[in-house]
């Protein structure tokens, strides 16, 4: 019998194929290994190379003999680096499933996190813990004054100098409506709010995000590992002066 | 009441001490007498947001020797001195200093770029219509700015006031790459002073692509006081300088 103690994903796996395994491992933890863990920089990796694409890299190498599997996201709902990825641990050793899940967004797309009064980091962070364990609880709307465009960052901290009336747009909203593939839904966001347009540096979304706030006045920002002071600073001056 | 300001550079600090009353004791300098040298003769009346008067002393300090003075600040910005300010005291990241600096001295504020040099970064503020509109701040690479430059003058004895504008760039897009050209521009029988003129003209032209090239820039900072410098960015838009006391003056 294993005694390997965790699952881990990465991106977006194909909830039918999370589901089939969580009922086969109930008892193993699933972990999300493109958090940063602050496990060691194995350098298996470029360091140009975006820095959730090195959490996923590290934190598997770092799990390794207590991983029984990992179900990793390499489709249009991920992106290159994290097929890449996979080939690279699954040639160390590593046991895994590959999916991919580009299933768009209905018509009726219903956001009740991104759109909730929770402060954004927790918005951020359920939407992501959604993926593993279906949130269920009922949230209050709070109309956005802010939005926060992108991927849930590495250095999460960020979020905390947002007000809580910031809605989530960009992949997480796609997350959270269950289409993270959904380009259209992906580059929505409401044009009358002061959005921050959020990648991660050496990520193609820096493409994405970057476009986005020209298009509609935001500010465009990416960060590779931790925020800098001026990183913050340019936030907490975007929030204040607009 | 006096209160004591700050904008704490990487290279020098500029603290603002003022009062109501005309004759107030300098915390300053009881605190450090030495710092006398260091004092700004003029002005010495200051004007607040809500254009109240009051009486003070400038002074333009190493900041090496800012860090060392047994003061609490009152209201201050750099985040070399976050943690010195007083508990009910006003702490400003320095973009936000710099739009309430402008706002304040720029009277007739309604479509403006405002960008300031430091010693090692470079952050600009644009407001339309008499609004915010956009920023940026980079401090990734510090050598395109002002400390090199002064390590530049001080290294190969160049006087800053008697560098004259070239045509010609060195171009900035990495500092450390900037050096050699500089180095190897001299090693083959350029003057100092046309090497370093040079090299400001490639920050001069950074600064102005970085700000999303306006046509008016006012600028803030230690450049103001390089004519080389303002007469070649005046070869890409209009200057204005505003001085080195713009994130000051955002702080009262």
């Amino acid at each position: 019998m294993s005694t390997k103690k965790i699952i881990g994903i990465w991106g977006y796996p194909d909830p039918e194929i999370l589901n089939e395994i969580k009922l086969k491992y109930p008892s193993l933890q699933i972990i999300d290994l493109d958090q940063n863990l602050n496990h060691p920089n194995t350098e298996l990796i470029p360091d140009n190379c975006c820095k959730i694409i090195k959490n996923i890299v590290d934190n598997s190498i770092y799990l390794k003999n207590n991983i029984e599997l990992i179900i990793a996201s390499v489709g249009e709902e991920k992106c290159d680096a994290g097929r890449f990825a996979a080939k690279i641990l699954k040639e160390l050793g590593l046991n895994i499933i590959e999916t991919k899940y580009n299933k768009p967004g209905s018509g009726n797309i219903k956001t009740p996190i991104a759109t909730s009064d929770l402060p954004l980091k927790q918005k951020v962070l359920t939407i992501m813990d959604n993926i593993i364990i279906p949130v269920k609880q009922e949230f209050s709307f709070k109309k956005a004054d802010y939005g926060f465009w992108g991927v849930p960052p590495n250095d999460i901290s960020i979020l905390d100098l947002f007000p809580d009336n910031t809605h989530v747009y960009g992949w997480t909203r796609c997350v959270e409506a269950g289409a993270p593939a959904d380009l259209d839904l992906e580059v929505f966001v409401d044009e009358n709010i002061p959005t921050v347009f959020y990648a991660q540096t050496f990520c193609a979304k820096m493409q994405l995000g970057k476009y986005l706030a020209r298009k509609y006045n935001g500010l465009y920002l990416d960060v590779d590992d931790v925020a800098s002071n001026s990183v913050k600073a340019k936030i907490e001056a975007f929030i204040r002066l607009g | 009441m006096t209160k004591v300001i700050i904008d704490a550079g990487t290279s020098w600090s500029k603290i603002l001490e003022i009062s109501s009353k005309e004759n107030f004791t300098s915390i300053l300098l009881s605190a450090n007498k030495n710092l006398h040298q260091y004092k700004i003769q003029e002005p010495q009346t200051f004007y607040d947001k809500d254009d109240k008067k009051y009486f003070g002393n400038l002074f333009l300090i190493p900041s090496t020797l800012a860090a060392t003075l047994p003061v609490e600040f009152d209201n201050a910005t750099g985040h070399m001195v976050k943690k010195r300010v007083k508990p009910n005291g006003l702490y400003e990241n320095e973009v936000i200093s710099l739009a309430y600096g402008a706002k304040k001295l720029i009277k007739s504020l309604k479509d403006a770029t405002i960008v300031d040099i430091g010693s090692r970064d470079l952050k600009w503020v644009q407001f339309i219509n008499g609004k915010y509109k956009d920023l940026d701040w980079n401090s990734s690479c510090g050598s395109v700015t002002g400390a090199t430059v002064d390590m530049l003058c001080k290294f190969y004895n160049v006087d800053p006031n008697n560098i004259s504008v070239q045509a010609e760039k060195i171009p900035v897009v990495c500092g450390v790459f900037a050096m050699e050209k500089i180095m190897d521009d001299i090693s083959k029988n350029t003057p100092a002073d046309i090497a370093i003129a040079k090299y400001l003209h490639g920050i001069a032209y950074n600064t102005w692509k970085f700000a999303k090239k306006p046509q008016k820039m006012y600028l803030s900072g230690g450049f103001c006081n390089n004519n080389c410098f303002i007469e070649t960015l005046k070869l890409y838009c209009d200057v204005i300088p505003l001085g080195r006391y713009v994130l000051l003056g955002g702080l009262f």
